[in-house]
């Protein structure tokens, strides 16, 4: 059996950088879904499986650091990579499992996401094969 | 107080008929029956009044009180003439000009007697006192004079013993005092710089407006407050906070003006310094936000046209021009980062490459350096690692580098070398970094000069600050800063060298890190 496409949440309060941010890693070859707070990544994590969540730092309401601490709180085998345009690691943002700048670039990110991946096959490898 | 009368006769029963008329007095009443006597006992006691009989027969009357007079000390004596033979006028001013102060006729009226002799008692009394109130008098002048010369010995030794320079004015603003120190700074003499000569020690630029402001304040009475350069015995200017208060009498009336200056040359110093790190973490801090704002739609872009990159509806021309625009965002990118990252000043000390500092400096004034012409030859033999604060590290080298372009302007070489190395003196092991440039050179007579803080050879810009606070950097490093110009001829050169010292230069794990940021 094929591998399913591995689901990717994606967090940000502003639209374009969200949308084209999602077109990026479908191209990648992720299956993306969006959320425009950190309630609603909350909401999205508690209604459906997702296999990581990826998460803009600065927003309004929740941080992505308070969303990551809240995601690894309920199922702390969910990564969780924080992605910012500050270059400095914010205070409680080391329990996500990587920070990106967004300086980087889109190759960056693609690497940043498939090492984690990389990182976490344990769990996943053997729920994905059927 | 009784006092003493002195009464002369010869013969003993008039004596005594007479201390019968004066003893009610209660005076004391002592008998001479000579002229002989009568010396004697005025001699010994003090008299207030001597009672006489004229004509006496061992000696005239007049004759003894020309005597009594003769006597310093006895010129005020109030001498009564009894006589029992009736005086002319003539005879009387004659006795007054012998010193007589009173006749008294025989027969001797008791009443009269005791009357005239009362009024010289209560004069010579009073005498008495007055002088013993004077001599009171002069002893509490005395004591308060001495009382006057402690508190204003007390009062030197307090104005030359505070490190201020002090001085004291009359109502219409000329000196009269100066304290010691504002000798022994300025080098003058009270004759140089009494009443208003001080103009001698201060700076030309800024005389007219200190004395203008002086002037204003003496005028007015109000309290005077001024910061400007004086120049001391070494003739450099250091700068001070001049302040003066009026000293007024019981009735408002200013009656002297009591100056200080406070050497604030230090703390000038330390402000400009302050300034500048300020600006620079504002900088920073601006850096910072900007760099964010920007990051966010700059993600955005990349991410578009990393989806635009071989996208079927494009053609060759539109994919060519879609690349341009995705190198052209890179260089972005790469601007936004360089700089946040140049102005983020760590917490605690991390392991620093300056090796990359180097790169990072020369990168951000590639500009500068190719539009003045000079060539860059690096040797980097070392990583360069230290542990310590990457942007003020980053300052030193960016201040030397920048140094050595301004002293390039038609073009030139631009060498930097960096290396282990020992220092020569200490014997410690560090990193070395060497920046060697082909330009104007240092003059002699400016090179031991040119770490002083406020000393520039550049005319325009600069604050002449940028070597002497990286100076500052380096020795907190421990390490050492050192210079040396050739101008001869057509050969010019400058080396500046930096040692800091390094416990290893391994590559550690941190090392690596520094390094792949």
């Amino acid at each position: 059996m094929t591998n399913r496409r591995r689901v990717i949440l994606c967090v940000d309060d502003e639209t374009n950088p969200l949308v084209l941010r999602k077109l990026v890693l479908e191209k990648a070859g992720y299956e993306v879904i969006t959320a425009r707070s950190g309630n609603e990544a909350l909401q999205v994590t508690g209604s459906r499986p997702v296999d990581l969540v990826l998460s803009d730092y600065l927003m309004p309401g929740m941080t992505g650091a308070e969303l990551a601490q809240h995601l690894k709180a309920k199922n702390p085998n969910l990564p969780v990579i924080l992605i910012s345009g500050v270059n400095d690691i914010p205070p409680g943002a080391n329990v996500a499992d990587a920070f990106l700048s967004k300086v980087e670039g889109p190759d960056a990110l693609g690497k940043q996401i498939a090492a984690v991946f990389e990182r976490n096959r344990g769990p996943q490898a053997s729920s994905a094969n059927c | 107080m009784p006092v003493n009368i002195l009464m002369v006769d010869d013969q003993p029963g008039k004596l005594l008929s007479y201390e019968a008329i004066l003893s009610p007095l209660g005076e004391n009443l002592l008998k001479a029956n000579s002229g002989r006597d009568a010396l004697e006992m005025l001699l010994k006691t003090d008299i207030a009044v001597v009672l006489m009989d004229v004509s006496m027969p061992d000696i005239d009357g007049f004759q003894l009180a020309d005597m009594i007079r003769e006597h310093p000390r006895f010129q005020k004596t109030a001498i009564i003439f009894i006589s029992a033979v009736h005086l002319t006028d003539v005879d009387r001013i004659k006795g007054y000009e012998r010193g007589a102060v009173d006749y008294i006729s025989v027969p001797v009226i008791p009443e009269l007697l005791r009357a005239k002799v009362t009024v010289f008692a209560e004069l010579y009394r009073k005498t008495q006192q007055l002088e013993k109130l004077n001599r009171e008098l002069e002893e509490r002048v005395a004591e308060r004079t001495e009382e006057l010369r402690e508190s204003e010995s007390q009062f030197r030794s307090l104005a030359n013993s505070i490190p201020q320079l002090a001085w004291m004015a009359n109502p219409d603003g000329s000196i009269f005092w100066y304290n010691q120190r504002w000798y022994d700074y300025t080098g003058t003499t009270f004759e140089q710089v009494k009443g208003w000569g001080w103009g001698l020690v201060h700076h030309p630029d800024h005389l007219q407006e200190v004395e203008r402001k002086f002037r204003h304040c003496i005028k007015t009475g109000e309290p005077w407050e001024d910061t400007f350069p004086l120049r001391g015995a070494d003739d450099n200017y250091r700068w001070f906070l001049s302040r003066a208060l009026p000293i007024h009498d019981v009735n408002g009336k200013i009656v002297r003006w009591f100056g200080t200056n406070t050497d604030i040359t230090e703390r000038k110093l330390a402000e400009a310094a302050l300034v500048k790190s300020e600006r620079l973490a504002a900088m920073g801090r601006l850096a910072g936000i900007i760099a964010h704002e920007i990051n966010n739609p700059l993600e955005a872009i990349s991410n578009a046209f990393f989806l635009l990159r071989d996208h079927p509806s494009l053609d060759e021309e539109a994919r060519y021009y879609s690349k341009l625009a995705e190198e052209e965002l890179a260089r972005v990118a790469h601007i936004t980062k360089q700089t946040l990252s140049f102005y983020r000043e760590s917490q605690q000390p991390v392991a620093v490459s300056l090796a990359e500092v180097l790169e990072n400096v020369i990168e951000l004034q590639s500009r500068k350096l190719q539009l003045s012409g000079i060539t860059v030859e690096k040797r980097v033999y070392t990583r360069g690692v230290v542990q310590g604060y990457p942007v003020e590290l980053k300052q030193v080298f960016l201040n030397l580098i920048a140094n050595a372009i301004q002293a390039m302007p038609e073009g030139g070489r631009l060498r930097i070398r960096l290396g282990q190395s020992s220092d020569r003196r200490s014997g410690r092991e560090g990193v070395r970094v060497s920046i060697y440039d082909t330009g104007t050179g240092i003059l002699p007579e400016h090179a031991k000069r040119i770490f002083e803080p406020f000393f520039s050879t550049k005319d325009t810009k600069g604050t002449g600050l940028g070597l002497w606070i990286s100076k500052g950097i380096v020795q907190k490093y421990e390490g050492t800063i050192r210079f040396r110009s050739i101008r001869n001829g057509h050969v010019r050169a400058t080396c500046f060298s930096v040692f800091i010292p390094a416990l290893s230069t391994a590559e550690t794990p941190e090392v690596k890190a520094a390094l792949v940021a």
